[in-house]
C-alpha cells in the first residue's frame, strides 16, 4: 500500500519556472531496492511512486488535485545505512586502483513512515518525484482533506496540513491580515505584494506554538532543486555535471524549531487564497496604489516600480503593520500583577520575559538586562536579543496601557507600582487588549478570569446512613458553601461585599472580582435549597466546570463511602476483584477477577455494562463467571437471553459446558425450535441461559418478547452498530425492562469508544438515557467529532460513556504480567446446511466403499475420506473443486464466517496475522475472497512460489510499514524456516493431525524477535472429524506421541467401526 | 520679497481630518512651514504640489532628492538636507536615550516618542529643525530666491512623507533606524555593566552568562526520535471547529487604521478608496472562507 505525503517547496528559481512556491504531493510505496548513495547530486528515492502511477492512484482515491505538474524535489529524510557490496566491487574492476574513496561513499535507503527506526540513523537528501500544486490550488485541495481520524492512505502530516489550512481559513474569516509590500531578497528575486496574516492575538499565537511544536518535519524538509534540463531558446539543454553539482549540492536541511517556518507556511496559504479571490478596482487610485492593488490580485504578486517607489511602499506598509503586530519571536514581554502586601495600598507590576511556547517559562527583567547582547536560555528555548524583545513589547504595551510609562523612566526597569484604580483597569479591560497586541499578562489566580475566579460552590456530600449507594436517583446528605477565588464566604458576607460597590475586593486574604449577576445567582440558589442526588454527584465529578443552577462547582468533598462508589464509577480505582464463584470450573486470571467485580458492581446499580476487552483476554469466561456468580448467590431466578452471531453459538455452548456445568443452557435455534409462547415457556423451565442468533432474535422477536428475561447479553455487540437496522432495533427493544428489571451486558472486542458513530446504538441498548436521542447525539457529538475531530466534545463523550465501558488491551501493563506469551484459543464453529448435507452424504457413500475395498486400497481411501471431510469443513467449494469465488461464498461456510469476523478485529486493531492451511486450492480461493472483501493484497506462499517471490513476500511482510496485514501460507511450504515475527496472530484454519507440525508453523511468529503476545487460533468444527481428532490429540493416554508423531498414516489403519465413530457427524443440537 | 504677509494661513489641506489627527512631527513640520513669511510664494507652491508638479521625492541617505516639473521641459532638481549630527553629538544623544527605557521601547515598537527632543537636548542639538532656515535646500531653477516655489512645494509634501516613516528624521540627521537601534543596544550594555560593577554583582552575572553561553544548542527532538519526521498526533483546536467571522469592526484592517502613505495630490480620494475596497473585498473573502470551511470533510 502507498502512503501519501505533502512537502512544501520553497520559492526557487529554475530556468523553467517562475520561482514560485508549491506543495509537492508524493507517495512512498514498498519495493525491493538496492541501497544507493549520493554522487554528484542526491540519489533517487527508491520507494516513491512515479508521477504517472501517482496520478492514477490519486485519481482512484478521489484525491487528484487540479493544476498539477510533474516535479522533482530534494528532500532530507532519515535514512538507514546499508553497505552496497556490488558498487565497491564494480569500481575496483573498472580501474585496478580505486580512485574514488569508497569509504566516503555512503549508501543506504531512506526510511519510510512507520518503519521501525534503526539504532543508527542518518539524514541524507533524496530526489523525490511527485506532483507539484500551485499554492492556490493547494489550499483548495488541503481544504478537502479530513481533519480527523486515521486514513490508511494519508500520511499523518497531511492532517497537520489540513489543520494549518483550517487556521488559514479562520484567519481570512476573521480578517486577521494586512496587505504588505515585500522587498526583493536579492538579485533575481522580484519585489512582491503579499497578504500577511496578523499573529498578534493570544489564541493565534498559541495556535502557532501548537502547530510549530507538532510540525512533522517531512512537511518542510525540501531543499531547492534544479531540474537537470533547461530550455534555452527553443533548445533543451542538459546541465553539465559541474553545474548540476553546483545547483543541487548534496546537503541536508537541519531540523529546527518550527515557529518561523510555520508562520511562513501559514502566510503562503493565506496569501494564495486572498490573492485568488481578490478583485481589483483601481478607480480613482494613484499610480502607486494602482500598481500595488493590481499586484495583490495577480498570480505572482510581482510589483514593477522604481526601486525607491517600492521601498516607500514597503516602509509605509511595514509601518502600518507594526501598529498591529510585531514579528514572530521566541519570547514576549509579559506584565505580572501582584496583589498589595499587607496594609499596603499599591499593587506591584513586574516586567518579565515569557516564552511563547510555554507561558510558565519566565525570567525577570533584571536577568534580561544582565544578558546584554547574548542569547538567553528559557528552559529549552533560546531567545535572541532578549533585551530588544522585552523593550519592544513594553513599547507596544504603552499604546494600550498608559500607566506603565511611569515604570519605564530609568534605564533598566524591573517593576513598578499601580494604584488600585489602575490595577482594576488592567484586570478588567487592559489585560485583554494587551494580550491582543502580543503582550503577556499574568494576573493573580483569584482575578485571572478563569473558572476559579467565578463565584461558585464548595460541596461536601456523603451517602445517607441507610444507603448502600445502589440507586442513582437517591438523595445524598450534603452541605455547601459559596466560594470564589479559592476562599469561601457566606451569603451575608457576599451581600456586604457587593454593597461596597468596589470592583476589586479584599476578602480573607484574597483579591476577588464580583460580577453583576453573582449576587443574584447566589440568592436564587440559597432560596431554592436544591437536593443533590447520587446521579448529580456522578455528573459533577465527571467533568470540570459543571454547574448547579449556574454556579460552577469548585470543590467536591465526598465522604469515604461515597468516595468509594464514585471512584469505582469513574474507574479511577480498579473495581474490587471478585474471585471465581463456586461452581465455576476454571481459573480466573487476576484481571478477569477485576472484570467480574466490575460486572457485578454495575449490576448492583442496574446499569448496563459493555465489556470490550481485547481479543484473547477471555470475555466469554468473565461473562460465564458472572452468570455463575448470580446463580451461586441465588440471584438467578429467570432465564437470561444471550444473542450472538450464528458462527459463535457453538463456541458459547462448548465454553459453557466446560466452565459452568451447573448452568442450564438452551439453544433457541434450528427448525425445530418452539414457535408458540407456551411451547417456549415450557422449554425454558429450569433454564438459566438461552442462546440465540441475531437473525432468529429478530425473526422471533414477538415470541421472545413474551418471556420475562432477567437479562439480555449481546456478544459481538458491533452487530447492532447501525441504529436504524432492524436487527439493532429489535435488540434494543428486547433489552427494555419487562415486568421486572432486566440487566444488559454487551461484549465486543472492537475499540468501541473510538467509533463514535457506533456508540449511540450500543449505549441505547445499555443505558438509554446517557446519550439522549439519536438526533441530539448526532448534532452534539458525532458531527463535531467525526468531521472536525473536536477534542472537547470527544472528551465529554468519553466521560459520559466511560463508566459503562471496560476495555483492557493485551499490551496493558497490568495485563501483561497475567498473560502467557502464547495464548491458544479454540475457535469452535459449526457447519452450514450445505456443509452438513455434503458431509453426511460423503460419509455414507464412502464408508461402504471402504468396507468393501481390498486391504491394500483401504489405507488410501481412508485418508482420502478424511481429506475430503476436512475440505468440507473448510468450504463446500473446496470439496467440490470449484475454481471461482461466486456470490454467496461467505454464507456457504460457517468456518469462513467466523474467520472473517476475527480477521476484522485483527485488521481493525492494526495487527498482522498468518493464516495456515494444508490445501493450496483453499489458499487460492481464500486469497481471492479476502482480497475482494478488503481491497488489499493478500500474499499467498505455497509450494509453487519461487524462491525470489518467497523472499520478496517475507521481506515485505516483515519490513514494509504498510505491508499486508494478512499472510496466507500453505502448511507445508510455509510451516518451516521462515521468520515472520511481525505477526501476532496465527490461524490454523484446518487441523493437521500432528501437533508438532502445527507448533512448528506457529513458531514462524512465536520466536525470538517477537515483541508481542501471540494468539493462536485453532479452528475446530464441532461434531465433525475435526473435533474428534482434536480430542484424541488432547488425550495423550490413548495416543502416544510416537504414534501421531509419524504423521497421518496411523489413521489409515483404523478399523471400520473406529473409523465410523470418528467421521460420523454428531448432532450438536 | 516685500509682499505684505497674507492673513490666510495655509494649513495642510492634504489631510481632510485636520491637524489634530496628525502625528506630532507632521504637525510640527506644518507649523514650521506656516512660519514662512512669504505667503504668496507659499500659495503658489501649494498649487504646484496639489497639481502634481512634484514628480518624485526620494530619501537618499541624508538627503532628500526631488524633481519638480516647472515651466521648462526638464523638471528641476531639488535637494533638501538638515545639518547632520557628528559622532560626538550622537554619543550624547545615545547616552541620554539610554537613560529612559521607554525611549528605546517606543522606538523599537515603531513609535516616535513625543518627548524625543529632550534626549537631543543633551547634545545641545535638535532632531527637528527649529527654524525653516535650518532646512538647507538647493534648486536648479533660475529663481534666485531660496526657498523658491519648487522647494516650497516639496516642503508641503514632506510632512505627509514623514508619517510614512517617522525614522526618516533620524536618517536625515545621520543615523538610520537600524543603526540607531544597534547603537542603542550597545550603549545599553555599557550602562548595564556599569550598574553591575557598582553593585558588585559582576562576578555572579559573569558566571551566569558564561554557563548559559556554553550550553550547546539543544538538538531538535526529531534528531533523537526520527519518527517525528512523520508523526502528528495533534487534534484540531476547538476554536477551529466552527469558523466564525470577525466581530463588527474587529478586523486587522480596522486595527491598523489609516495607511501611512503620503497622498498623491492629484488623487485626493486614492487612499480612502484603496482602504474601503480592501474592507469590501475582505468581507467577501471572509464569507467565502466560511463557506469553504463548512463543506470540509464532505
Amino acid at each position: 500500500m502507498s502512503l501519501l505525503h505533502a512537502t512544501w517547496l520553497p520559492a526557487i528559481r529554475t530556468p523553467t519556472s517562475s520561482g514560485r512556491a508549491a506543495l509537492l504531493v508524493w507517495a512512498d510505496t514498498w519495493r525491493v531496492a538496492a541501497p544507493a548513495g549520493p554522487r554528484d547530486t542526491p540519489a533517487m528515492h527508491p520507494f516513491t511512486l512515479a508521477p504517472e502511477e501517482l496520478r492514477i492512484w490519486l485519481n482512484k482515491k478521489n484525491l487528484l488535485p487540479h493544476e498539477i505538474i510533474d516535479a522533482t524535489a530534494c528532500l532530507t529524510l532519515p535514512s538507514r545505512t546499508v553497505k552496497s557490496k556490488g558498487k565497491a566491487k564494480a569500481s575496483k574492476n573498472e580501474s585496478g586502483i580505486t580512485e574514488e574513496i569508497i569509504e566516503s561513499n555512503w549508501t543506504g535507503l531512506p526510511l519510510q513512515a512507520g518503519e521501525p527506526i534503526p539504532k543508527q540513523c542518518e539524514w541524507w537528501p533524496w530526489q523525490v518525484q511527485g506532483l507539484a500544486i500551485e499554492p492556490a490550488a493547494a489550499t483548495t485541495w488541503l481544504s478537502k482533506l479530513p481533519l480527523s481520524g486515521n486514513n490508511p492512505d494519508l500520511g499523518e502530516e497531511l492532517r497537520w496540513w489540513s489543520h494549518l489550512q483550517r487556521w488559514a481559513l479562520s484567519i481570512i474569516a476573521r480578517g486577521r491580515w494586512l496587505p504588505q509590500v515585500e522587498l526583493s531578497k536579492g538579485e533575481g528575486y522580484p519585489h512582491r505584494a503579499r497578504w500577511v496574516p496578523l499573529l498578534n492575538r493570544e489564541d493565534d499565537r498559541r495556535r502557532l506554538e501548537e502547530l510549530a511544536a507538532r510540525l512533522p518535519l517531512v512537511a518542510t524538509c525540501a531543499l531547492p532543486w534544479r531540474e537537470p534540463t533547461g530550455k534555452r531558446s527553443n533548445r533543451t539543454t542538459r546541465l553539465r555535471p559541474e553545474a548540476m553539482r553546483a545547483a543541487n549540492p548534496v546537503a541536508s536541511c537541519r531540523p529546527r524549531s518550527g515557529r518561523l517556518r510555520v508562520a511562513n507556511l501559514l502566510e503562503a496559504l493565506v496569501d494564495a487564497q486572498l490573492r485568488k479571490g481578490f478583485e481589483t478596482n483601481t478607480d480613482q487610485l494613484d499610480p502607486l496604489l494602482t500598481t500595488w492593488q493590481k499586484a495583490l490580485g495577480s498570480e505572482t504578486g510581482i510589483i514593477t516600480l522604481l526601486d525607491d517607489e517600492v521601498e516607500r511602499l514597503a516602509t509605509a506598509s511595514n509601518h502600518w503593520r507594526e501598529g498591529v503586530a510585531g514579528s514572530v519571536a521566541a519570547a514576549r514581554a509579559c506584565l505580572e500583577l501582584f496583589t498589595p502586601t499587607k496594609d499596603a495600598d499599591l499593587w506591584e507590576l513586574r516586567f518579565v520575559l515569557q516564552a511563547e511556547a510555554d507561558p510558565t517559562l519566565k525570567v525577570p527583567a533584571a536577568t534580561v538586562w544582565a544578558a546584554g547582547t547574548q542569547t538567553l536560555q528559557l528552559g529549552e528555548i533560546r531567545v535572541e536579543h532578549p533585551g530588544e524583545v522585552l523593550l519592544e513589547g513594553l513599547g507596544r504595551a504603552l499604546t494600550v496601557f498608559e500607566p506603565i510609562e511611569r515604570g519605564l523612566d530609568n534605564a533598566t526597569p524591573n517593576s513598578m507600582h499601580l494604584t488600585p484604580a489602575e490595577a482594576f483597569v488592567l484586570v478588567r479591560t487592559a489585560a485583554r487588549q494587551l494580550r491582543d497586541i502580543g503582550v503577556g499578562v499574568e494576573l493573580p489566580v483569584s482575578l485571572s478570569g478563569g473558572l476559579a475566579s467565578r463565584l461558585g460552590l464548595a460541596i461536601k456530600a456523603e451517602l445517607s446512613k441507610s444507603s448502600r449507594g445502589f440507586t442513582l436517583g437517591e438523595n445524598l446528605d450534603w452541605s455547601w458553601e459559596l466560594m470564589i477565588g479559592g476562599v469561601t464566604l457566606t451569603l451575608h458576607e457576599l451581600e456586604k461585599l457587593a454593597n461596597k460597590r468596589s470592583p476589586l475586593i479584599h476578602h480573607k486574604g484574597a483579591w476577588i472580582e464580583l460580577r453583576p449577576n453573582d449576587l443574584k445567582n447566589a440568592e436564587l440558589f440559597c432560596s431554592t435549597n436544591p437536593k443533590l442526588s447520587l446521579d448529580d454527584a456522578l455528573r459533577l465529578t465527571a467533568t470540570e466546570g459543571d454547574t448547579i443552577m449556574k454556579l460552577p462547582v469548585h470543590q467536591f468533598d465526598s465522604g469515604p463511602r461515597l468516595q468509594g462508589v464514585l471512584e469505582q464509577y469513574h474507574q479511577q480505582k480498579a473495581p474490587d476483584p471478585l474471585a471465581a464463584p463456586e461452581g465455576f470450573s476454571g481459573q480466573l486470571r487476576p484481571y478477569q477477577e477485576r472484570g467480574l467485580g466490575w460486572l457485578a458492581f454495575l449490576h448492583r446499580f442496574d446499569q448496563g455494562a459493555c465489556l470490550a476487552d481485547d481479543m484473547g483476554l477471555g470475555k466469554t469466561i468473565q461473562l460465564l463467571a458472572f452468570l455463575q456468580h448470580l446463580k451461586t448467590e441465588k440471584e438467578l431466578k429467570r432465564p437470561i437471553l444471550l444473542i450472538a452471531p450464528t458462527s459463535v453459538l457453538t463456541n458459547w455452548k462448548r465454553e459453557a459446558q466446560a466452565f459452568t456445568p451447573e448452568l442450564k443452557v438452551y439453544e433457541h435455534y434450528g427448525p425445530k425450535r418452539p414457535s408458540s409462547s407456551s411451547d417456549l415457556k415450557q422449554s425454558l423451565k429450569q433454564i438459566d441461559l438461552v442462546l440465540t442468533s441475531y437473525g432468529l432474535m429478530q425473526r422471533d422477536s414477538a415470541l421472545l418478547e413474551t418471556i420475562d428475561w432477567q437479562g439480555v447479553v449481546i456478544d459481538e455487540a458491533q452487530a447492532i452498530k447501525n441504529p436504524s437496522a432492524k436487527q439493532s432495533k429489535a435488540t434494543r427493544e428486547i433489552a427494555k425492562p419487562g415486568k421486572n428489571n432486566r440487566f444488559r451486558i454487551a461484549l465486543t472486542g472492537t475499540p468501541v469508544e473510538n467509533r463514535v458513530s457506533e456508540l449511540w446504538a450500543l449505549m441505547d441498548f445499555l443505558n438509554p438515557r446517557v446519550l439522549g436521542e439519536e438526533d441530539f447525539f448526532h448534532q452534539r457529538y458525532r458531527l463535531p467529532i467525526e468531521r472536525y475531530g473536536d477534542m472537547s466534545s470527544l472528551k465529554d463523550l468519553k466521560a459520559r460513556v466511560s463508566p459503562f465501558l471496560l476495555r483492557r488491551l493485551k499490551t496493558d501493563k497490568t495485563i501483561i504480567s497475567d498473560l502467557p506469551e502464547k495464548v491458544e484459543l479454540s475457535e469452535w464453529v459449526g457447519l452450514s446446511k450445505e456443509q452438513q448435507s455434503l458431509y453426511r452424504k460423503t460419509v455414507e457413500d464412502t464408508l461402504d466403499a471402504i468396507a468393501r475395498a481390498p486391504r491394500g486400497q483401504r489405507h488410501g481411501k481412508v485418508l482420502g475420506l478424511l481429506t475430503r471431510l476436512k475440505q468440507i469443513c473448510n468450504h463446500p467449494a473446496l470439496a467440490l473443486k470449484e475454481k471461482h469465488v461466486l456470490e454467496g461464498f461467505l454464507t456457504r461456510s460457517a468456518k469462513l464466517q467466523r474467520l472473517e469476523e476475527i480477521l476484522e478485529e485483527v485488521i481493525e486493531a492494526g495487527d498482522r496475522a498468518l493464516l495456515f492451511t494444508q490445501f493450496a486450492e483453499w489458499g487460492h480461493l481464500l486469497k481471492t475472497y479476502l482480497q475482494q472483501k478488503w481491497h488489499f493484497e493478500v500474499p499467498f506462499l505455497y509450494g509453487s512460489t519461487t524462491k525470489t517471490e518467497r523472499q520478496a513476500m517475507v521481506d515485505r511482510f516483515q519490513e514494509d510499514p504498510r505491508g499486508p496485514q494478512i499472510f496466507l501460507l500453505s502448511l507445508k511450504a510455509g510451516g518451516i524456516g521462515l521468520n515472520l515475527t511481525r505477526a501476532s496472530h496465527v490461524f490454523h484454519i484446518d487441523r493437521w493431525w500432528n501437533p508438532a507440525v502445527e507448533n512448528q508453523a506457529t513458531d514462524r511468529a512465536y520466536r525470538i524477535g517477537q515483541e508481542n503476545r501471540v494468539l493462536v487460533h485453532k479452528f475446530i468444527t464441532s461434531g465433525s472429524v475435526e473435533e474428534k481428532i482434536d480430542q484424541m490429540i488432547r488425550e495423550k493416554s490413548r495416543l502416544a506421541e510416537d504414534i501421531i508423531g509419524s504423521g497421518e498414516d496411523w489413521l489409515g489403519s483404523l478399523g471400520v467401526s473406529e473409523l465410523r465413530e470418528l467421521v460420523t457427524l454428531e448432532e450438536t443440537n | 520679497m516685500n509682499t505684505s504677509p497674507n492673513k490666510t494661513e495655509i494649513t495642510t489641506a492634504l489631510s481632510e481630518k485636520g491637524l489634530g489627527q496628525q502625528p506630532w512631527w507632521v504637525e510640527q513640520w506644518m507649523e514650521l512651514i506656516n512660519s514662512y513669511r512669504f505667503k504668496k510664494r507659499l500659495e503658489r507652491a501649494w498649487t504646484y504640489a496639489r497639481e502634481g508638479n512634484v514628480t518624485s521625492i526620494r530619501f537618499e541617505g541624508r538627503r532628500v532628492h526631488a524633481r519638480v516639473q516647472g515651466t521648462e521641459e526638464d523638471p528641476y532638481k531639488v535637494k533638501l538636507w538638515l545639518d547632520v549630527l557628528n559622532d560626538e553629538d550622537w554619543s550624547y544623544v545615545l547616552e541620554a536615550l539610554t537613560q529612559k527605557a521607554r525611549w528605546s521601547a517606543q522606538l523599537l515598537a515603531g513609535i516616535m516618542p513625543a518627548d524625543i527632543e529632550r534626549a537631543f537636548a543633551a547634545s545641545g542639538r535638535r532632531l527637528f529643525p527649529f527654524k525653516l532656515q535650518e532646512v538647507r535646500s538647493e534648486c536648479n531653477c533660475p529663481d534666485k530666491a531660496n526657498p523658491c516655489k519648487h522647494i516650497s512645494a516639496i516642503y508641503f509634501l514632506m510632512g505627509d512623507r514623514f508619517s510614512e516613516d517617522p525614522f526618516v528624521l533620524f536618517q536625515l540627521r545621520g543615523r538610520t533606524r537600524t543603526k540607531l537601534l544597534e547603537d542603542l543596544a550597545k550603549q545599553r550594555l555599557e550602562v548595564l555593566t556599569a550598574i553591575a560593577k557598582k553593585s558588585n554583582q559582576e562576578n555572579n552575572l559573569d558566571k551566569d552568562s558564561k554557563t548559559k553561553n556554553d550550553t550547546p544548542a539543544q538538538a531538535h527532538p526529531a534528531v533523537i526520535n526520527p519518527s517525528l519526521w512523520w508523526k502528528y498526533e495533534g487534534s484540531l483546536n476547538a476554536d477551529l471547529v466552527v469558523i466564525t467571522p470577525a466581530m463588527e469592526g474587529d478586523t486587522g484592517l480596522h486595527s491598523a487604521g489609516e495607511l501611512p502613505l503620503a497622498e498623491e495630490p492629484r488623487f485626493p480620494k486614492a487612499r480612502q478608496k484603496f482602504l474601503s475596497h480592501l474592507h469590501e473585498q475582505g468581507s467577501k473573502l471572509a464569507q467565502h472562507a466560511m463557506l469553504q470551511a463548512m463543506t470540509t470533510g464532505d
